[in-house]
C-alpha cells in the first residue's frame, strides 16, 4: 500500500465516522471545523415557523415556478386567452384606431382605412 | 353529471400534452403535438351599430348641422384546421357609414373655437377581407396574413407574417412580426372643393416583437415593442383649417410618421372565485409629437360553464400633434404643416362596458358548442379627461355608444 492510497483511506475513515457523530476521532473532526463560521441565512419567520429553502418558498408562493405541460388547465381557459373574443377585438381596435391618434401595439401590419 | 363539451376539450388537450410528453419522455414522439394548429372548426358572426352623440349646441354656430357618424359593422370569422400543423382563418368586414364629420373650426363671440360640420351627406360602405394562415412546429409557429379594403374613397391592401418561438419548457414565449400596407385614396368631391386632391397614396411598414412569460398556473404576462413608420400623404383629404378672415387651407400633415408602442398585457384567473382579470397598459410616442397612456382592465366573471358577464374599462390621454391648432388667428401666417382635426388635440377618453355571454351546446344536433353574447360599451372624451391640463379643448371630441350581439359556433 503506497502513501497516498493511506491518506486517503484515512480520510475516508475519518469522513465516516464523522457522519456518524458518536466516535472519538468524528468528534475530533467535527470539532477543527468548529470555529468555521457559516453565514447568517435570514429569517424566514414572516412565512412560516420553520425555515425553508428558497425553492420551498418559490414553490409554496406559486412564484417563478415552470409550468409543466399537464399543469396548464387554467392557462389554456378561454378567458385566459390574450384575447378570447377576435371579432371584438378586431372591432374595437378599429374604432379606437380611427378616433384617437394612437396605433394598438402588439401585432403588425393591418389595413389602412378612410376613417383615419 | 354530463360534462360540458368546454370541459371535456380542455381535459382533452391536457391529456395531449400530457400524451405528448410523456412521448417525448420516452423518446417515440414523432410529430410536434404540443402546440398544434386548432382541432376543431369555429366560425363566428357579430353585429354592432356605433352611434356618435350629437355634437353640443355650444360647441357650433346656431342651427348649424349637430348630428355625428354611425356606422353598423357586421363580420364573420371562421378558423378551421387544414392538417394537424396547418390551420387557416378568415375574417370579413362589411360597414355602412352615414352621417356628419368634423370639417373646420372658427370661433364664436367670445372666441372660443366651435366646430362646422361637413352635412350630414357622407355615405359610404368599407368591405374589408382579412386571411391568416399558420404553419406549427415543435417549439413554434409561422404565419402569414394578407388583407384587402374597400370603400369608395380608400383601398388598402396588406400583407404580413408573424411568428413565435416557445422556449424554457413553453413557459416563455418570443413572438414578432412584419407587416406593410399599401393605400389609395380617391376623396370624393375634388372636383368640388379645390383644397381637395383627386387621388393620393400613402404607404405604412411594421414590425413588432413581443416577450411572453407564464408566471405560475394562473397567471401570465406578455410585453411587446411595436414600430409603425407610414409614407406618402398622410392628411385628412376631409378637414380643412380655417384661418380667421376667412381664409381656407388644407389639412396637411408632413409626408411621414413613425410611431412606437410600448405594451404590456397581463392575465389572471382566480379559481376560487372563477374570474379571470385581463390589465394592460400601454405607453405610445409618434414624430408628430403626439404620446399617449392607454390603461385597461376587463374583469370576466363566470357563473358555472354557460354564463360569463364581463364588465371592462378603459381609460385613455393623448397629448397634441406638434401641428394641432384650432384655426388660424387673423393675419396668421400658414404653417407648413397644421390640422385642426380634434384627434391630433390633446384630451383623455374614458370608456366602460359590459358584455354578457352564454355558453351552451346542442347533444341532439352534432354536440356543436354555441356562445352567444350582448355587448355595450359607452365612450367619452373631453379635456378635462386628459393627463396635462389642456386650456382650449377642441370642440369636435367625441362621445360614442358601441351596442353589439354575436354568435360563436365550434363544431
Amino acid at each position: 500500500m503506497n502513501g497516498v492510497t493511506r491518506v486517503l483511506r484515512a480520510l475516508a475513515i475519518a469522513s465516516l465516522l464523522s457522519q456518524s457523530g458518536c466516535a472519538t476521532i468524528g468528534e475530533t473532526w467535527n470539532s477543527m471545523w468548529s470555529d468555521v463560521k457559516l453565514p447568517d441565512f435570514p429569517a424566514f419567520d414572516e412565512y412560516t415557523e420553520s425555515p425553508k429553502s428558497y425553492v420551498e418558498i418559490a414553490l409554496e408562493h406559486d412564484f417563478l415556478v415552470r409550468v409543466k405541460p399537464w399543469e396548464r388547465s387554467v392557462l389554456a381557459r378561454h378567458d385566459m386567452a390574450w384575447d378570447p373574443d377576435g371579432l371584438e377585438a378586431a372591432r374595437r381596435n378599429h374604432t379606437f384606431f380611427s378616433k384617437e391618434a394612437t396605433m394598438p401595439g402588439g401585432s403588425a401590419g393591418g389595413g389602412g382605412c378612410g376613417c383615419n | 353529471m354530463r360534462r360540458s363539451r368546454r370541459e371535456r376539450r380542455r381535459e382533452r388537450a391536457t391529456l395531449r400534452a400530457l400524451t405528448s410528453s410523456a412521448l417525448a419522455l420516452l423518446g417515440v414522439a414523432g410529430k410536434a403535438s404540443a402546440d398544434t394548429a386548432i382541432d376543431h372548426v369555429e366560425t363566428s358572426y357579430s353585429f354592432s351599430t356605433y352611434s356618435e352623440d350629437k355634437l353640443e349646441s355650444s360647441k357650433t354656430i346656431p342651427n348649424g348641422e349637430r348630428n355625428r357618424f354611425k356606422v353598423s359593422t357586421q363580420q364573420v370569422s371562421l378558423a378551421a384546421p387544414i392538417t394537424d400543423w396547418f390551420d387557416m382563418s378568415m375574417q370579413v368586414t362589411h360597414e355602412t357609414m352615414s352621417g356628419a364629420s368634423p370639417w373646420y373650426n372658427t370661433q364664436d363671440a367670445a372666441g372660443t373655437p366651435i366646430q362646422i360640420m361637413s352635412g350630414a351627406t357622407i355615405t359610404d360602405t368599407r368591405n374589408d377581407l382579412n386571411l391568416h394562415a399558420n404553419y406549427y412546429t415543435e417549439n413554434g409557429r409561422l404565419g402569414f396574413s394578407g388583407g384587402y379594403s374597400t370603400e369608395n374613397d380608400y383601398d388598402a391592401i396588406n400583407v404580413g407574417t408573424d411568428g413565435e418561438l416557445h422556449f424554457n419548457e413553453k413557459n416563455t414565449t418570443l413572438s414578432g412580426g412584419l407587416g406593410l400596407s399599401f393605400d389609395q385614396l380617391t376623396p370624393t368631391g375634388s372636383d368640388l372643393y379645390t383644397l381637395r386632391p383627386s387621388q393620393e397614396s400613402k404607404q405604412s411598414y411594421s414590425g413588432f416583437v413581443g416577450l411572453g412569460q407564464v408566471i405560475n398556473r394562473r397567471s401570465m404576462i406578455q410585453s411587446s415593442f411595436t414600430y409603425n413608420w407610414s409614407k406618402g400623404y398622410l392628411s385628412d383629404p376631409y378637414k380643412e383649417v380655417f384661418g380667421i378672415g376667412n381664409r381656407f387651407f388644407g389639412d396637411d400633415r408632413g409626408g411621414a410618421r413613425h410611431q412606437f408602442a410600448f405594451l404590456v398585457r397581463y392575465n389572471r384567473h382566480v379559481e376560487e372565485t372563477e374570474s379571470t382579470f385581463h390589465l394592460s397598459y400601454q405607453y405610445y410616442i409618434d414624430t408628430w409629437g403626439v404620446s399617449s397612456h392607454t390603461a385597461e382592465l376587463d374583469w370576466y366573471q363566470n357563473f358555472g360553464d354557460a354564463i360569463q358577464i364581463a364588465p371592462h374599462v378603459r381609460y385613455y390621454s393623448q397629448t397634441a400633434a406638434n401641428f394641432y391648432l384650432p384655426y388660424l388667428r387673423l393675419n396668421q401666417a400658414p404653417l407648413p404643416e397644421m390640422s385642426s382635426d380634434y384627434r391630433l388635440s390633446a384630451y383623455g377618453a374614458l370608456s366602460f362596458g359590459v358584455k354578457g355571454e352564454y355558453a351552451f351546446h346542442t347533444p341532439w344536433f352534432r354536440d356543436i358548442e354555441w356562445r352567444a353574447n350582448l355587448s355595450v360599451e359607452r365612450y367619452l372624451s373631453s379635456g378635462d379627461l386628459s393627463l396635462t391640463s389642456v386650456s382650449v379643448p377642441a370642440p369636435g371630441l367625441v362621445n360614442f355608444t358601441v351596442l353589439s350581439a354575436g354568435l360563436t359556433v365550434v363544431f
